[in-house]
């Protein structure tokens, strides 16, 4: 499973493109070359955001739709490798869409946002781009980091 | 002249207040555009409110407006309209970033939220800079 420390070393991932509503694997390649990063944070608890399911999907500007690119929960660090390879990382629209109402909901409590979506461009992929988010039950942030 | 018409008249020349606060005098749902990256207000930013239908959803478009020179937009729905579900309101950063000579990371943000009690007030501001933004539910 993407995130999962344990099974870093027999990581394996194949992104599928262009294939809305797939479930994506994995491709083989190196976490630290990872061209695309996020980061949750629990700021109400001041813990990180684990477990926390989110996906990348990116915006097929013909049909203008979105298509799942990959699925994903945070580790117990709140982060999630394994997002997108280099080779697939193209310009375009991206949206990572965080399980937000799903991770207060398994800590027992409820949240003001069901879930939350950043949408960003990229116009420069070799470039790496890290996206946190910041959160509480009742705010969150972003930023770009790299 | 009734009150009604003459606020439709000032609505029609008062640009600035195209989000109609006319319509939806005391709205219970507010909110402030803060430009973070220079310190201003996040003036003449389009945004739009939609609430989503729970049997479809799909989202229904209730309001679009653009925010004053404070970075308000008063008028967003009326008490009536504003029952308990899920909504989002979406700014549109990109072209305001745009409109001031700059590009963004954030094509727009779209902020979607659950109204359980809409008897509250509820206070959704937006702080952004060119490549970072961040919310909280006031009231």
């Amino acid at each position: 499973m993407p995130g999962d420390k344990t099974s870093k070393s027999s990581y394996r991932l194949v992104v599928r493109l262009n294939q809305p509503h797939h479930q994506s694997s994995k491709m083989s390649f190196k976490p630290q070359e990872d061209p695309l990063t996020t980061h949750v944070l629990n700021t109400a608890d001041g813990v990180p955001g684990a477990r926390m399911a989110l996906s990348l999907h990116r915006l097929d500007s013909k049909r203008v739709i979105w298509n799942l690119v990959t699925m994903g929960t945070t580790d117990e660090d709140g982060c999630c490798t394994g997002l997108i390879a280099s080779e697939a990382f193209t310009p375009g629209m991206y949206k990572m869409r965080f399980e937000t109402g799903q991770y207060w909901e398994s800590l027992g409590h409820t949240s003001f946002y069901p879930y939350v979506e950043i949408v960003f461009t990229i116009k420069d992929p070799s470039q790496r781009f890290h996206l946190p988010l910041l959160l509480s039950r009742f705010s969150y942030s972003t930023y770009r980091g790299s | 002249m009734t009150n009604r018409r003459l606020q439709q008249i000032k609505g029609h020349l008062l640009v600035e207040d195209k989000c109609a606060e006319m319509a939806a005098p005391n709205s219970p749902l507010s909110t402030h555009v803060l430009n973070t990256g220079i310190g201003v207000p996040g003036a003449r930013m389009p945004l739009s409110l939609h609430r989503q239908d729970p049997s479809t959803s799909l989202w229904n478009l209730l309001t679009t407006g653009i925010t004053n020179d404070d970075g308000r937009c008063p008028g967003l729905i009326s008490r009536e309209l504003f029952t308990p579900a899920v909504y989002k309101l979406r700014f549109e950063t990109g072209k305001y970033w745009e409109s001031l000579g700059e590009t963004s990371f954030y094509p727009y943000v779209e902020i979607v939220f659950t109204i359980t009690d809409h008897s509250q007030k509820f206070h959704i501001p937006l702080l952004c800079s060119r490549f970072s933004y961040s919310t909280y539910r006031g009231s």
